[in-house]
């Protein structure tokens, strides 16, 4: 018997994509011939949907990773899946043949998108402002548009977010899925009187959405405690005000309701939308992903959790990003520009003789090589602590990640569980106990 | 280098300039000529300037040769029989005299800085065992971590004033392990210190602020450690001391007698004020008396390393004899030191290349490779640690698979000379490139244990990526903004 719903992931991130394709699906892995390469991109198996019948209408493995098409980019549209907790503590894809087991059938399934942008009134302040859309209830298989609206656009104005669709479950593909495809990726603009029709003067924006003269978001300026640091941070005019602009991203739940044996299952996910990936073969050194796995296992892991493979994961990562900066400039502007509020003279972070970017790859390279030895990582003292961001010595500047801004607009700390499992191994043995001879390697 | 030629040929000790030099009878050159006009005894076929230079490539060899050793006992700690108990203090022992090995580092970058400002030829090169050179403290030895080891270290690094009960049992221990008693390390620099205080034995002129860009900076080289300073900061890790690397340019004769005296007062502190980091000595005492209480468990927290393992062939050996090298017959032990000794000189070519290139905060528009090879000189640190780590595992002889183990070999290479031109010396990388590039598929085909495919994998691609570099510098030679001010030998 099913006793509750999941849906999974809990939360699914798309990327904004013009073109009609969505992205294929593909690994990003080691090729463990080369471990300090870049991670190369394996083509996975794929889902093709039919958007007509809203049917999987085949799998492939495609031939090669294309993110664009005809010169757009290709959204990525993530799956939204059903699972079912049962009574013997199984986690299970809910699928037609589990629903029928329970006398309940893919009508019986009812899902709900809603979704918002709340980059205007969080900061204007004005619900107005707010932008949001809502599918309602869906049963059926075909595409629902995800209609931005919002008090203050102009009459019949709406910022496409993109659309869900219920996947239709068939023999092959029995499985309870949602699809969400992402809005393309367009800026919209504002103006004070009602705009004309035909193409916006503006090239940079889409469509002319927002009603200027009704909300104050075009002309608006950081003031209050609502000001984001660091704050401006959208589209000004030659004054320093806003322009007025909007973007198609949103986020929002996800929620799914079954009805059977007279119980409402419910169950819900989150949606959200980014940028395309432009360094797919790599990844930031702190992502969402740390903040959640800090969130849902705390910062302190046991010592037992630290594991090699995780700290060449995080060094990886490093100079994954380090090879995305110009910190020649970064090491002047930046961080260092930052700090000149904090009573440094716009002072370079580091000697400069050391920021070449391809220099600093290699060094960051060559401490994952030491730690394919199997030797246990040495370099915890110059991990940035949490409580240490605000420290503009030259010590305090220099501690990693450098050249990076936290959220705080402070200098970027690693998170308190990513530091700790480092930590963790630089207090065991320098060199693995065990003798060579007998020693199958280092676990990773 | 200096006491290398000839070696087996060093002249008689002259007794009679025994009386008041400052290493009296411990070389040919060191006892004190007579008193003449400057003031000061400076032995026959000096003068003052040129003293002050000799003393400090020898204080050069010395940092070189301690740092070494006190790497080689470092890595001897642990392994599989430290009992569970003992594992975090055998661990903060490991990484007490690593500290110490890392001040040494900067100990001895701070005197390549003494050397440039004085016009003089930098000195990277130092003695190799066997060795009983009469200019160190003692006799040059890779060996396990032991009490007696450990006597050697306190006495060579402890302070004149130390002279209690405990201080001659452990200086005759010291004598009795190294044959000799163990000279201070500290009254080299107390020697170097009155010379160079005295404008009539070293000249104003003699210091060459023009040459501060090419000198080495804690900015450049600190590597987040502390930069000397002071006020006590606990390791993030481990409830130690963190290390602080004296690195300091030098400009002038103030300048100098700061550096000299840092680095004096690093290695031989005697009463440690509340907010300072122990001296070396203090370091050392300490690990020592925890040797003392541990008594016959001593075995179980260090590895049976085999005393003085190398490469070449010698006559013989005795992995248990400290004067003697052990010839490394493991077939892949041997390999991993073949490759250690290139990636060793790698690492001391990149450090000696990098004083060639000048960073010059006033000249914006020159950049030049010094940032890239002071990065590497500290990636070819990480590989040296990480081979020795796959050394301390595997058996030095082929007949005995549990006999002793192997162990980083820091053997020292025919020369570290750099030719003059900056395309030439690119062309010495890419000899060791190559030299590394055999040694690892020699490795690779010989199937290593452990980790060993793993690190071999990626050094391979590591050094493809820095061929890669060096080919375009030797394609393009990087302009020098202004000629070194330095000839080097």
């Amino acid at each position: 018997m099913i006793r509750e719903l999941r849906v999974l992931p809990p939360l699914a991130i798309a990327r904004f994509g013009a073109a009609p394709t969505p992205m294929d699906n593909y690994d990003a892995t080691v090729d463990p011939q080369r471990p300090l390469g870049y991670r190369f991109l394996r083509p996975a198996e794929t889902l093709q949907v039919d958007p007509a019948t809203g049917e999987i209408a085949r799998t492939f493995v495609p031939s090669a990773v294309t993110f664009t098409e005809n010169g757009l980019v290709r959204p990525v549209a993530p799956f939204l899946e059903v699972w079912a907790l049962t009574d013997d503590d199984r986690l299970e894809p809910l699928t037609t043949d589990l629903l029928a087991a329970e006398g309940a059938s893919v009508a019986d399934l009812t899902w709900r998108v809603e979704v918002a942008n709340r980059k205007v009134v969080r900061r204007t302040g004005d619900d107005a402002d707010l932008v949001t859309a809502d599918t309602g209830d869906v049963t059926d298989h075909v595409v629902h548009p995800l209609s931005g609206t919002c008090p203050n656009f102009w009459p019949g104005k709406a910022i496409p977010f993109g659309s869900v669709q219920f996947i239709r479950p068939t023999a092959a593909h029995p499985e309870i899925r949602l699809r969400f495809t992402p809005g393309r990726g367009f800026v919209y603009g504002a103006s004070r009187t009602p705009p004309p029709a035909g193409p916006p003067a503006d090239a940079s924006v889409r469509d002319v959405v927002y009603d200027a003269s009704r909300g104050s978001w075009q002309g608006y300026r950081d003031r209050g405690p609502l000001t984001t640091v660091p704050g401006q941070i959208y589209a000004l005019d030659a004054q320093g005000a806003s322009r007025g602009y909007l973007d198609d991203g949103c986020d929002g739940l996800v929620r799914v309701t079954l009805a059977v044996s007279g119980r409402n299952l419910s169950a819900f996910g989150r949606i959200g939308v980014g940028p395309p990936a432009y360094a797919p073969d790599g990844l930031p050194v702190r992502t969402v992903a740390d903040e959640l796995e800090q969130a849902l296992l705390g910062p302190a892991p046991a010592p037992e959790e630290a594991t090699l493979e995780q700290v060449e994961e995080t060094v990886r990562r490093v100079f994954e990003t380090v090879r995305l900066m110009n910190t020649a400039a970064m090491n002047v502007g930046g961080m260092a520009a930052h700090d000149v509020g904090e009573g440094r003279r716009r002072e370079p972070i580091m000697a400069r003789a050391l920021v070449d970017t391809v220099a600093l790859e290699q060094l960051h390279m060559s401490v994952l090589l030491a730690l394919r030895s199997g030797s246990a990582p040495w370099f915890a003292d110059v991990l940035r602590d949490h409580d240490e961001v605000g420290d503009l010595t030259d010590r305090g500047r220099r501690k990693m990640p450098a050249l990076m801004r936290g959220a705080d607009g402070r200098h970027l700390t690693l998170t308190r569980r990513q530091v700790a499992l480092i930590r963790a191994l630089v207090r065991g043995p320098v060199f693995p106990d065990a003798d060579g001879a007998a020693d199958g390697g280092t676990t990773r | 280098m200096l006491t290398a030629a000839p070696r087996a040929a060093a002249p008689p000790v002259d007794d009679s300039l025994e009386l008041a030099g400052v290493l009296p009878a411990r070389g040919p050159f060191l006892g004190p000529g007579p008193a003449d006009a400057i003031g000061v005894d400076v032995p026959p076929e000096f003068n003052g300037h040129d003293y002050v230079v000799f003393l400090l490539r020898v204080a050069a060899e010395i940092e070189h040769s301690l740092m070494a050793q006190y790497l080689f006992a470092a890595y001897s700690l642990g392994g599989p029989s430290v009992p569970a108990e003992q594992a975090e203090a055998v661990r903060a022992w490991q990484e007490t005299i690593l500290g110490v090995a890392k001040e040494e580092m900067g100990h001895l970058i701070t005197v390549q800085n003494l050397l440039t400002v004085l016009g003089a030829p930098r000195q990277f090169d130092r003695d190799d065992y066997p060795n009983v050179s009469p200019l160190y403290p003692f006799g040059f030895r890779l060996e396990p971590l032991s009490l007696e080891s450990l006597a050697a270290y306190v006495c060579a690094e402890s302070p004149p004033e130390w002279d209690d009960e405990e201080a001659r049992r452990i200086k005759a221990k010291a004598q009795a392990d190294t044959g000799d008693v163990v000279n201070r390390v500290g009254e080299l620099f107390e020697q170097l210190i009155s010379l160079v205080e005295r404008p009539s034995v070293v000249p104003d002129s003699a210091f060459q602020a023009r040459t501060v860009p090419f000198q080495a900076t804690w900015d450049e080289w600190g590597r987040g450690y502390r930069q000397g300073q002071r006020g006590a900061e606990a390791m993030s890790s481990l409830d130690l001391p963190a290390p602080e690397l004296v690195i300091l340019p030098v400009g002038s004769r103030a300048e100098a007698l700061t550096a000299l005296r840092a680095v004096a007062e690093q290695g031989e502190g005697f009463e440690t004020p509340p907010d300072e980091n122990d001296s070396h000595f203090r370091r050392f005492l300490t690990v020592y008396r925890a040797f003392e209480a541990l008594g016959d468990g001593v075995g179980d927290v260090v590895r049976p390393l085999a005393r003085n393992p190398t490469t070449g062939d010698t006559d013989g050996g005795d992995a248990v004899d400290p004067d003697t090298p052990t010839t490394i017959t493991h077939p892949e032990a041997r390999l991993w030191g073949h490759l250690f000794n290139v990636r060793y000189r790698k690492l001391l070519t990149n450090l000696s290349h990098a004083f060639e290139l000048a960073d010059d905060p006033s000249d914006a528009t020159t950049l030049t490779p010094r940032g890239a090879l002071i990065h590497r000189t500290f990636s070819e640190m990480y590989n040296l640690r990480a081979i020795a780590g796959l050394m301390v595992r595997l058996p030095v002889s082929a007949d005995e698979p549990d006999g002793p183990r192997a162990g980083p070999t820091f053997q020292m290479p025919y020369t570290l000379a750099l030719p003059s031109a900056e395309a030439d010396r690119w062309r010495v990388h890419r000899d060791l490139l190559d030299a590394s590039d055999r040694l690892i598929a020699a490795l690779r085909t010989a199937s290593p244990s452990g980790d060993g495919p793993d690190y071999l994998a990626a050094l391979a691609q590591w050094d493809d990526i820095e061929r890669g570099h060096v080919e375009q510098l030797i394609a393009v030679p990087a302009p020098s903004p202004v000629p070194s001010p330095v000839p080097q030998p």
